[in-house]
């Protein structure tokens, strides 16, 4: 999947629209696409797929975030940033560039802050 | 209008820390003895907590203590005070009650006498809330939160930043030799604002109308515009957050520390 075949996904638009991305430069806004896209290859789910995977629907029909399942996204965002051999600053960034797409789609979730 | 105006009138939730910028001991035992010099029922003291320095903990430690939205916050504050109710705090409450008599704070004015400690206050005050754990956690909660509350705003005196956050509680028991008859309550994270720490402005408020009333509880409490006025020449009423400034602060501080934007 590369990073132009998603843009237009609409959890992708909530997440640029919402982070106001586009205010960034186009080599920012391609290096988070393609992430995002390498991602979904790594997690094997499109955009939409990752954000709705970690919520649930509680006995009373409400949305809920998984607990497990975020925590399980955490990891998988780890795995994937070790694998694509990020060190240092770049993997906390990139890391947190997938939660920041996450969180822009309602998913409550944290990263590492990178502490120089 | 003394400082203490200006103080609560400067405190904010700090989100970001410098995290690298040491907080001194004097300082947070300023914050402990603030909390300690809080008002209290039973003369209990109600709050225990543990201060971490972050960099002192295991590193395994300090893995575990992070849930998937605290890791951000405990990474960047090198300060953690983890904050508990002792629910034990009736214990030993009637001696501290014959103290208090007996040095005047508890009077006769007020219907106060050791013999009403001694032979009426346990079995008809003291035992009913003992004896009911929500009444106990209830009405000890209140009071330790009037603690921390202290302990934060002595902090903000000190030129620090707090937040309060919630934490994993069964990490923290374990790593920490937390007893049973603690009830967790709040984690204090504490350290120097790597934000601006007047973050732009003060939060939005409703109107005192809307909480406080006079006399009954449909009338309104009516605002005395002077007083308000001489509260923001105080700094306790201060200049809304700007929106956009503060959306340009988040994005830079974001960058800093490699976070979501």
């Amino acid at each position: 999947m590369a990073g132009t075949d998603i843009r237009n996904d609409a959890a992708v638009v909530r997440w640029f629209e919402s982070a106001h991305l586009d205010e960034l430069t186009p080599e920012e806004q391609t290096h988070r696409l393609a992430l995002l896209a390498d991602f979904c290859d790594h997690a094997g789910q499109p955009p939409g797929e990752l954000a709705a995977g970690v919520l649930r629907t509680t006995k009373d029909g409400e949305t809920a975030i998984s607990a497990k399942r975020r925590t399980a996204m955490n990891t998988s965002i780890d795995e994937f940033v070790e694998k694509s051999g990020f060190t240092g600053k770049e993997a906390v960034i990139n890391g947190n560039i997938i939660r920041s797409f996450l969180v822009h789609n309602g998913i409550f979730i944290q990263g590492r802050a990178w502490r120089g | 209008m003394g400082e203490l105006l200006q103080v609560m009138g400067n405190r904010r939730s700090i989100r970001y820390f410098e995290p690298d910028k040491p907080v001194e001991r004097e300082k947070v035992q300023i914050m402990l003895e603030a909390m300690n010099r809080s008002s209290r029922a039973v003369n209990a003291d109600f709050v225990k907590a543990v201060v971490v320095y972050r960099d002192e903990l295991e590193p395994d430690v300090l893995e575990q203590l992070k849930t998937p939205t605290t890791t951000a916050e405990i990474d960047m504050a090198p300060v953690h005070i983890f904050c508990y109710l002792d629910l034990s705090y009736t214990d030993g409450a009637q001696g501290r009650l014959k103290e208090l008599v007996q040095l005047g704070a508890l009077n006769p004015s007020h219907g106060w006498s050791e013999t009403y400690v001694d032979e009426v206050v346990w079995a008809t005050v003291l035992k009913p809330i003992a004896s009911d754990p929500g009444i106990l956690s209830y009405i000890g909660a209140i009071d330790a939160g009037v603690a921390i509350n202290q302990g934060m705003l002595a902090a903000v005196d000190q030129g620090l930043g707090v937040c309060l956050h919630a934490f994993n509680t069964d990490v923290a028991k374990k790593a920490l030799g937390i007893p049973d008859h603690w009830l967790p309550l709040h984690l204090l994270l504490v350290g120097y604002p790597a934000e601006d720490p007047l973050t732009g402005g003060q939060r939005p408020r409703r109107p005192l109308s809307s909480q406080f009333f006079m006399g009954n509880a449909s009338t309104p409490w009516e605002e005395i515009p002077a007083v308000t006025e001489q509260l923001k020449q105080a700094g306790l009423i201060q200049n809304p957050v700007d929106a956009e400034k503060r959306r340009a602060e988040v994005r830079s501080l974001a960058q800093r520390f490699g976070l979501p934007e």
